[in-house]
């Protein structure tokens, strides 16, 4: 268990501000093991999504660099960067984001890895979630919760190192929304991932092993 | 290609409506291509089916049979020479059925019956195996006028008569039906106009690309392709009608490419989750091309055989003659500038930043 999957080793993010610059993370540093869920909370514009999306490989940091299992990520190509992405790291975003024409076995195999196949199992995975009856359904027909589950799914199917979750629970009421954590905490301890969810939700972090809080642009452990 | 299709089924209206629109131009691109080599076939069937290969005209004619003139004795040489060669006259005048007032245009190519200037009867018999006196065989078109087998016409001018021997199919010259006589004929019907008329020909047709021995101060060799661009408003009416075609192809090409790209601005959010969990930019490019080749194919062939089982139904005096290569040439075309002008919403796609994925639509 003791294997750090993500390692961000002093991450700087400025912004210009008109003739200024606007510091958004400020020496960041973090580390998630295999089988860790972690949470970082902050004021909305406190850099939360930033963090995300640097330690996603969407967004370039400044400085510091970033170790996905073990392996320096910081300034590989943007081809490799889009590899990375499929195949090491699962996105949950804040509004499910399925594909609107693609049925949920659909929404997995067009992500999925070909040589996965047998690996990672769309039934295993839709069990586990719950949504074996969403197997044949589009976007449309299905509850709030159950997209969230679906994209929980898509997330997980090229069995990635990191899970990144933005906002999971922010477009679900209360009790689905913990569900969803829940189904989250589950996937990331069954299967021995890292993962860090960005939430404003204090309700489920209890869910999570660890919460960092983003203060004046640096993250601090809060537990 | 798979997901392609997902997605267009999944959106049926949508595409199903752009497919309506595209079919009915592309129906009427295909349409107008049939009717741009029907009007060209009216200006020069009856020489394009000449089983000649070249022309000799005389070199002051400017490539235009009708007012050029050529020694008999060419005709000769040109055959002691070794090629095989025919005289040909072509005289705009009219005709009329005995009695009657109304006179019907026609062109009368004069020729040497039996030689491969006469074209095959597909009703009746040749110029050389009527036994009635002055035979004609006549162009189609004529029997839509009640003209049949044996019936006598007449020059109203001069009285001349004429029996049809025969009817020969898709033979115009400059819009008008042609009728073919023999030499003999042509002179004596000159005669009755002229008394001082001389024989000569127009032209004289000569098979094979061999060029022949002629004095080159006098005479062009001409051939076939460059004699019909010559014919009288042969190349202004193709020009136009061919113009129109063109430029509705682009047309229809063009508004794949706008819906398209409409579509993609419309999905920018999609394609930039679909980058932001690993898609790489080429293949969502593939898809977007892909889509466009499914929409395009299928308008493309729904038209042609809309087309084709139209031409099947049309009415014999219609000029409207669509060649099959022509169609795909013009289908074909459809498609590449479709594909081409979907690159724009590849390039559109390719500077979609995935980051729009996180944070619910603002960029923190």
């Amino acid at each position: 268990m003791s294997e750090i999957l993500l390692e961000l080793k002093d991450i700087c993010k400025s912004y210009p501000d008109g003739s200024e610059k606007r510091v958004i993370l400020d020496n960041v540093s973090l580390s998630v093991q295999a089988g860790e869920f972690a949470a970082v909370v902050g004021p909305s514009g406190s850099g939360k999504s930033t963090l995300l999306s640097v330690a996603g490989l969407l967004l370039s940091p400044d400085s510091g660099s970033i170790l996905i299992a073990g392996k320096d990520v910081t300034g590989v190509s943007k081809k490799e960067r889009t590899h990375i992405r499929r195949r090491q790291i699962g996105f949950v975003f804040q509004n499910h984001n399925l594909i609107p024409f693609l049925k949920t076995e659909d929404q997995l195999a067009f992500v999925q890895d070909k040589s996965l196949k047998d690996k990672i199992r769309t039934d295993d995975l839709l069990r586990e979630l719950g949504i074996e009856k969403c197997r044949r359904q589009y976007p449309s027909k299905m509850s709030g919760g159950e997209r969230q589950r679906a994209a929980i799914a898509r997330a997980f199917v090229n069995d990635p190192d990191i899970i990144f979750a933005d906002e999971p629970t922010a477009s679900l009421d209360a009790e689905r929304g913990r569900a969803v954590a829940e189904m989250i905490r589950a996937e990331v301890k069954r299967r021995g991932k890292a993962a860090v969810m960005v939430t404003h939700d204090t309700r489920i972090l209890d869910l999570t092993d660890k919460v960092y809080r983003i203060e004046n642009s640096r993250l601090v452990t809060e537990r | 290609m798979r997901y392609a299709w997902k997605e267009i089924t999944y959106e049926k209206r949508k595409y199903i409506l752009i497919e309506l629109l595209l079919i009915l131009l592309m129906f009427m691109v295909l349409f107008l291509t049939g009717l741009a080599s029907g009007l060209g076939r009216d200006v020069s069937s009856a020489i394009d089916t000449m089983d000649a290969d070249q022309f000799i005209v005389d070199e002051s004619a400017e490539k235009l049979i009708t007012v050029s003139a050529v020694e008999t004795g060419l005709l000769d040489k040109l055959r002691s020479d070794g090629f095989e060669a025919a005289p040909l006259d072509i005289q705009r005048m009219h005709i009329a059925r005995p009695g009657s007032s109304e006179k019907l245009d026609i062109t009368y190519f004069a020729i040497e019956p039996g030689s491969f200037a006469e074209p095959e009867v597909t009703e009746g018999s040749p110029l050389s195996e009527s036994g009635a006196g002055h035979p004609i065989l006549l162009d189609d078109n004529f029997k839509a006028e009640g003209i049949s087998v044996g019936d006598k016409v007449v020059d109203p001018a001069s009285g001349y008569e004429f029996t049809v021997a025969g009817f020969v199919k898709d033979r115009m010259y400059c819009h008008s039906s042609v009728g073919y006589i023999s030499g003999d004929c042509y002179t004596e019907l000159r005669l009755a106009y002229n008394p001082m008329y001389q024989t000569e020909y127009h032209a004289i047709a000569v098979k094979g690309d061999k060029a022949p021995d002629i004095d080159t101060e006098k005479y062009e060799a001409v051939s076939k392709h460059d004699i019909i661009q010559k014919i009288p408003s042969y190349t202004a009416e193709q020009m136009t009608v061919t113009m129109i075609v063109w430029v509705l192809v682009i047309v229809s090409a063009v508004i794949i490419g706008i819906f398209n790209y409409i579509m993609t601005l419309h999905k920018r959010r999609q394609f930039g989750v679909m980058k932001a969990i690993g898609l790489s930019s080429a293949e969502l490019a593939g898809m977007v091309i892909c889509e466009v080749c499914i929409i395009s194919v299928f308008a493309g062939a729904v038209s042609l055989a809309l087309t084709f089982g139209m031409a099947a139904g049309m009415p014999e005096k219609m000029p409207f003659f669509l060649e099959v290569p022509n169609a795909l040439i013009v289908t074909a075309a459809f498609i590449a500038i479709s594909v081409l002008s979907s690159l724009i919403s590849v390039v559109n796609i390719s500077r979609i930043d995935p980051m729009i994925a996180i944070g619910g639509g603002d960029n923190e």
